[in-house]
């Protein structure tokens, strides 16, 4: 799956959620969000069962609060979609490495500022989750329990957002200089250190799922 | 010729009313080794974000006199970590993220990248994750990161903070080194004991001023002991009560005894 | 003999999936102990301090914090007793305030509101912090915030107390401010545990020297002894801080290690050879 070409795992990312919305539910969003669920553990399970975990976990609150509003199968039918976005996101970050987005946006003919962006989107989960612990790890061992009673979590989560969000503001500062310093900016176009290659297949296959998506549109408003 | 040349330059962070340096006038030319000095919060810091470009253009703030450079800055933060470009899964590629940008041609990339990770002694390190370093190891790929973008002015924050002792010593090496080579290099450190053997110029600064510029044996006037400045050799010397003028290092003093 | 002992590891192994990181290391610090472990970036002392905190357990062997075995404690239970200061401490400062910020231990451990007060009163008056209590942590600088994360520490009122590299980035003043609040917090009969690459300021503050190198527990002895030994730390990766230094190549009477005594025999020595 790595193997294919960042444009193409983009591409997949962004077709799955817009099939789950453009086909009728709940078979479209059933299709979609089973799809986009596999594609997750088809490289290798292990790995691939902890995107699984992270997806449905970040898809529950969703379906709690839909059930709480909605009929049941509105609740299906927008859950199907909604669990379909953020499986489709869970398996494009762990598919795809930010760096080889980046050389590939760069060989491309992209500003490097907005590879970047797009890349620094892309690994600010790892980067805040790997954060989070740390700072998780400096309360307990100043006495903070994370465990226990429902209100001993949420306070520990209380006592976690600040700090998260600070220390991220804060480094963004020095990220700041460290980039400059390090030729971003420069106004000169980037050597792509190792484009991933990007086979005709592949291009054409891009293709049809943009026109494979048209063609539901069109069929949908038929 | 100078590569650095600061002429009577304040600078104010955004939104602060006293400027966080005044009136420093410095040069640093090709194969200079300019070593800031002070307490912390003296202005070291900014003082080299000054002279790599970055402040006010990055930093924000306000600057009057005038800042001239005649090459290439690179700079090393204090804090490795935080330099980390974040698009890289390699350190080869974590060195190699600067010279890329600049657009050089492959073949001169991995020149300059192999060349600076064997300078930097970690070239077993070319092909771990960077997120997996040390705090010593990270600073050394920070280090070989701004080397292999071949700045003529190398601009170094506490580039030992991290290191253990044998660390040290190798960078303090690599910097005499980069001066043999002709490039200039200005740096703050608070490691003072090891500037004698490294620095030809002492600056030390106080509340964003210069207050005394010479050669290394200014770290063994009393001035300077007194403000916490001297090295250990000179500062112990005074505290025995032995005339001045005090050593500068063990070396001096196991000569003045004799 | 049991209620004396402070630390203790025996025969300790840990690894980082298959990577060893410690293997049969066994030491005890006693109440009011002061010691430094050295050794190279990658020796192991992080290991430690991850260990000692409860962050991680050990793989073989035990780890006892007094008669507490940490097999069976999480972090949060081993703050009673162990205060720590990790390397960076940016990621340590959680509150609006440094005041609030070194209450939040001891707040943490559920300590009545005066207490709590006495506590950060405390630690702040002990490193001097009390000009910067009111400002947020991130307005000072980095090494205001790391003294700022030792106070912290001290509001914990740890028997033992675990650092790693307090003085990294602090300039002299400070570096003699921080030794100050150690010696004190040992005098009262805290052990200190101290991870650091600053052998002058272990040779001021701390008595006792472990060193690791490559996982394994290379030496243990008295500090004036190891930092006078130029052979014997140069395997190790380690060298004599000037003072030791200056010591050997006098050939000062003692061998002193700190600056104080040596200043005291320097200037005996200079006094006798002026006479004579």
């Amino acid at each position: 799956m790595s193997a294919l070409h960042p444009f193409s795992l983009l591409a997949i990312a962004a077709a799955l959620p817009a099939f789950a919305w453009i086909l009728p539910a709940p078979g479209g969003g059933l299709a979609t969000a089973t799809l986009a669920l596999v594609l997750a553990l088809v490289p290798d399970v292990r790995a691939g069962a902890r995107v699984v975990r992270v997806a449905v976990l970040t898809a529950a609150p969703f379906w709690l609060f839909l059930l709480l509003l909605h009929d049941l199968p509105t609740t299906v039918a927008m859950g199907l979609r909604i669990t379909t976005m953020v499986a489709s996101f869970a398996w494009l970050v762990a598919a795809l490495p930010p760096d080889r987005l980046v050389e590939a946006m760069v060989a491309r003919g992209w500003s490097l500022t907005l590879a970047y962006l797009f890349a620094a989107t892309l690994s600010a989960v790892p980067v805040l989750k790997a954060r989070a612990r740390r700072i998780v790890e400096a309360q307990r061992c100043r006495g903070l329990s994370p465990r226990g009673s429902v209100a001993n979590r949420l306070r520990a989560l209380r006592a976690l957002a600040l700090p998260l969000v600070l220390s991220a503001l804060h480094e963004v500062d020095e990220r700041a200089l460290a980039l400059e310093t390090r030729g971003m900016g420069s106004g000169v176009h980037r050597t792509p250190l190792a484009a991933p290659p990007d086979r005709p297949l592949e291009r054409a296959a891009r293709w049809a799922l943009l026109l494979l998506c048209l063609a539901a549109v069109i069929w949908r408003l038929a | 010729m100078r590569t650095l040349g600061l002429d009577d330059v304040t600078f104010w962070y955004p939104a602060t009313a006293n400027p966080a340096l005044e009136n420093i006038t410095l040069d640093v030319g090709p194969g200079d080794i300019v070593a800031l000095v002070g307490r912390g919060g003296a202005g070291a810091s900014t003082l080299l974000l000054v002279a790599a470009g970055l402040a006010p253009r990055v930093t924000g703030g306000r600057l009057a006199g005038t800042v001239s450079r005649g090459a290439r800055a690179g700079i090393v933060l204090p804090t490795p970590w935080t330099q980390l470009s974040g698009m890289a899964f390699t350190v080869w590629d974590e060195v190699a993220f600067g010279p890329a940008n600049l657009g050089w041609p492959g073949h001169a990339i991995t020149r300059h990248v192999d060349h600076a990770l064997e300078r930097l002694e970690i070239v077993p390190l070319a092909s771990r994750d960077p997120a997996t370093l040390s705090g010593g190891e990270l600073q050394r790929v920070i280090i070989a990161g701004i080397l292999a973008m071949d700045p003529d002015l190398v601009l170094l924050d506490e580039p030992t903070a991290e290191l253990d002792p044998e660390g040290a010593r190798a960078v303090w090496r690599l910097v005499r080194s980069l001066a043999g080579e002709g490039k200039a290099v200005l740096l703050a450190t608070s490691d003072v004991d090891a500037l004698p053997d490294v620095a030809d110029r002492i600056v030390w600064l106080e509340q964003g001023s210069v207050r005394a510029m010479g050669e290394p044996s200014l770290l063994a006037e009393d001035a300077l002991c007194e403000a916490g400045l001297g090295t250990t050799v000179a500062d112990l010397w005074r505290a025995a009560a032995l005339p001045a003028p005090y050593p500068l290092t063990v070396v001096d003093a196991v000569q003045r005894w004799r | 003999m049991a209620l004396s002992r402070a630390l203790a590891f025996d025969g300790v192994a840990f690894s980082y999936g298959n990577v060893a990181a410690l293997s049969d290391v066994s030491f005890e610090v006693a109440a009011g102990e002061r010691v430094a472990l050295l050794g190279r970036n990658g020796a192991g002392k992080s290991t430690i301090v991850r260990l000692v905190t409860g962050l991680v357990h050990p793989d073989a062997g035990s780890v006892w914090i007094g008669d507490w075995d940490t097999a069976d404690l999480a972090p949060e239970d081993l703050a009673r007793r162990v205060g720590s200061v990790f390397q960076h401490a940016d990621q340590q400062l959680f509150a609006r305030t440094l005041r609030e910020d070194v209450g939040f231990g001891p707040r943490a451990l559920g300590f009545p509101a005066r207490e709590v007060r006495r506590r950060t009163d405390e630690a702040l008056d002990a490193l001097d912090l009390h000009a910067h209590a009111e400002q947020h942590p991130y307005d000072l600088s980095p090494a205001l915030r790391k003294v700022g994360a030792l106070a912290g520490a001290l509001a914990l009122e740890p028997s033992l107390l675990v650092l790693d590299e307090p003085t990294a980035g602090l300039d002299r003043a400070w570096r003699a401010r921080v030794a100050d609040a150690l010696r004190e917090h040992a005098e009262r009969g805290a052990a200190l545990l101290v991870v650091t690459h600053d052998l002058a300021f272990a040779a001021e503050t701390l008595e006792r020297g472990i060193v690791l190198d490559r996982g394994r527990l290379a030496c243990d002895e008295p500090l004036e002894r190891l930092l006078t030994s130029a052979e014997r730390l140069k395997p190790l990766g380690l060298v004599p801080p000037p003072i030791a230094a200056l010591s050997v190549a006098l050939d000062l009477p003692g061998r002193p290690v700190r600056e104080r005594d040596a200043a005291h025999t320097l200037a005996r020595v200079a006094g006798g050879r002026s006479a004579s």
